[in-house]
């Protein structure tokens, strides 16, 4: 095997890094958002706030990534939805704004319905006692959650988000099936270019584990910080 | 100031509370005794509605609190609850513990919040303990910690729950204490307890609860010394 390509292809390889970290990155953080609602939904004491937010969860859960891309895809089309092309990121991104807002569209509300599951779970770890006591001192509901819950629920959070960010990583590799340049895509590219079927895949996937690997080391860490700390 | 009329409380199937008649009245200390799974807690927390009676009603200076039209959140201010496990926040310094609710819940004054807080943890003698962590301080602290917090508030009565139940032996008393100076400042008072000693001292007012209903009541001296009820002689006879 040789691996000279590298050197006249690595710059295609950094774009898809950078691109596949934006796209988890943000798709993570809107995930969040997006989780923290249904989470609060699904645990609402309103039958028609639980049945939506369960119908989203084992939705998103219940089909394939690749099906929900496409469907975003040609589907915010189709309801007229289209933004702004801003030429002065193409170069940055290397793709269309586009065609990279759908990606972390539909990456955001993938990642939203686990991470809903992760926060609900959280909260539920949080002790009753705890909402007793809040709601005792005559705390709205939304006040004991904002203050007391949701501060404590966060820690029991804080791991397995960084583990979907881990999961998002990996995923993310879809969206090259509707054009976006992140690190998959890349590859294929270079395999193309270069008539290398294997390579460029291999340096790919030492890429993609060197991430994640790292990643989950340095998670390991701030766990023990977390649980050392008060 | 606070009256109970035929309250009933089913969790499913199980029906807990069986009709509870009882008024209390403002400075008065009630404290309600009784086997294990007799109703006791689950009356306690009626009268503040952490749970909601399925019959009955309680009314609170005047409010019918169990009225659906009725917002909790403004009668539980006046409401203080101390509980079995403490319940303090553990994300939250001592101090944050105590002033959260006075500023987020009545909108007090931050400066103002602390000086309160500060004079209240002087009275039990912890003010040095206002920025440690809830984990770093003994049973026995936190749960006085946990009443002062609740004192914040301001509240006109207070509502305890087996609150020595937790603790050690040897830190029962420091709470005892505490709970004893409150009621000779005059606060109303209706606690939960196993702690006979403190029924008899401090209590104005005995109830003695079995199956979901007051089977006796009266002062601690008629009750203590010559109980009618053939459950609450039973009842006396296994824990004096
Ligand atoms: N949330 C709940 N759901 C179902 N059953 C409950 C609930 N809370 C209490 N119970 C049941 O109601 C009954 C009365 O409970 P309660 O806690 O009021 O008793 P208690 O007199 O306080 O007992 P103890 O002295 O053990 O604290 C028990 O049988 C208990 O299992
Ligand atoms: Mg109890």
């Amino acid at each position: 095997m040789k691996f000279a390509f590298i050197k006249n292809y690595y710059p295609f390889f950094l774009n898809g890094v950078k691109n596949t970290i934006l796209l988890a990155f943000f798709a993570v953080l809107f995930g969040v958002f997006i989780g923290l609602f249904f989470s609060l939904m699904k645990l609402s004491k309103f039958k028609v706030f639980k049945v939506i937010s369960s119908a989203y969860i084992e939705f998103i859960r219940g089909t394939p990534l690749m099906v929900q891309i496409f469907i975003i895809y040609y589907g915010l089309d189709r309801i007229g939805i289209k933004f702004p092309d801003i030429p002065a990121l193409d170069p940055i991104l290397g793709v269309d704004f586009a065609d990279f807002m759908a990606g972390i569209i539909t990456l955001s509300i993938n990642s939203g319905a686990y991470v809903a599951e992760i926060i609900r779970a959280g909260i539920q770890a949080v002790d009753t006692g705890q909402m007793e006591a809040a709601r005792s001192l005559g705390m709205s509901y939304f006040t004991a959650m904002v203050y007391i819950i949701i501060p404590q629920a966060f820690r029991n959070i804080l791991p397995a988000l960084g583990n979907e960010f881990i999961v998002v990583i990996k995923e993310s590799s879809i969206v090259s099936v509707i054009g976006i340049a992140d690190l998959m895509y890349s590859t294929q590219i270079i395999r193309g270019i270069t008539y290398m079927p294997m390579e460029p895949l291999l340096v790919a996937a030492a890429i993609y584990f060197i991430i994640t690997f790292s990643l989950s080391k340095l998670l390991g860490v701030f766990e023990r910080r977390l649980r050392a700390g008060a | 100031m606070l009256e109970v009329i035929n309250l009933h409380k089913k969790f499913s199937n199980l029906h807990v509370l069986k009709g509870i008649n009882t008024e209390i009245k403002k400075g008065e200390v009630v404290v309600v005794i009784g086997p294990s799974g007799s109703g006791k807690s689950t009356f306690l927390r009626c009268l503040n509605l952490l749970e909601v009676p399925t019959q009955g009603e309680i009314i609170f200076e005047g409010v019918s609190i169990t009225s659906k039209k009725n917002n909790i959140n403004l009668q539980r201010q006046k409401m203080g609850m101390v509980f079995q496990q403490f319940n303090l926040f553990p994300h939250m310094t001592v101090l944050e513990n105590i002033t959260l609710s006075p500023v987020k819940v009545k909108k007090m004054d931050v400066q103002k919040a602390r000086e309160i807080a500060i004079a209240l943890l002087k009275r039990i003698g912890l003010e040095d303990k206002a920025k440690a962590y809830p984990k770093q301080l003994s049973g026995g602290q936190q749960q006085r910690i946990a009443i002062v917090r609740a004192l914040a508030m301001s509240p006109d009565v207070m509502l305890f729950d087996e609150p020595t139940s937790a603790l050690d032996p040897e830190m029962v008393g420091e709470v005892l204490d505490v709970m004893k100076n409150l009621a000779k400042e005059g606060m109303t008072m209706v606690v939960v307890t196993h702690e006979m000693g403190f029924a008899r001292e401090v209590g104005d007012r005995v109830l003695f609860m079995d199956e979901g209903v007051i089977a006796e009541e009266g002062n601690p001296e008629e009750i203590f010394s010559s109980p009618k009820n053939e459950r609450t002689k039973a009842f006396l006879g296994k824990v004096l």
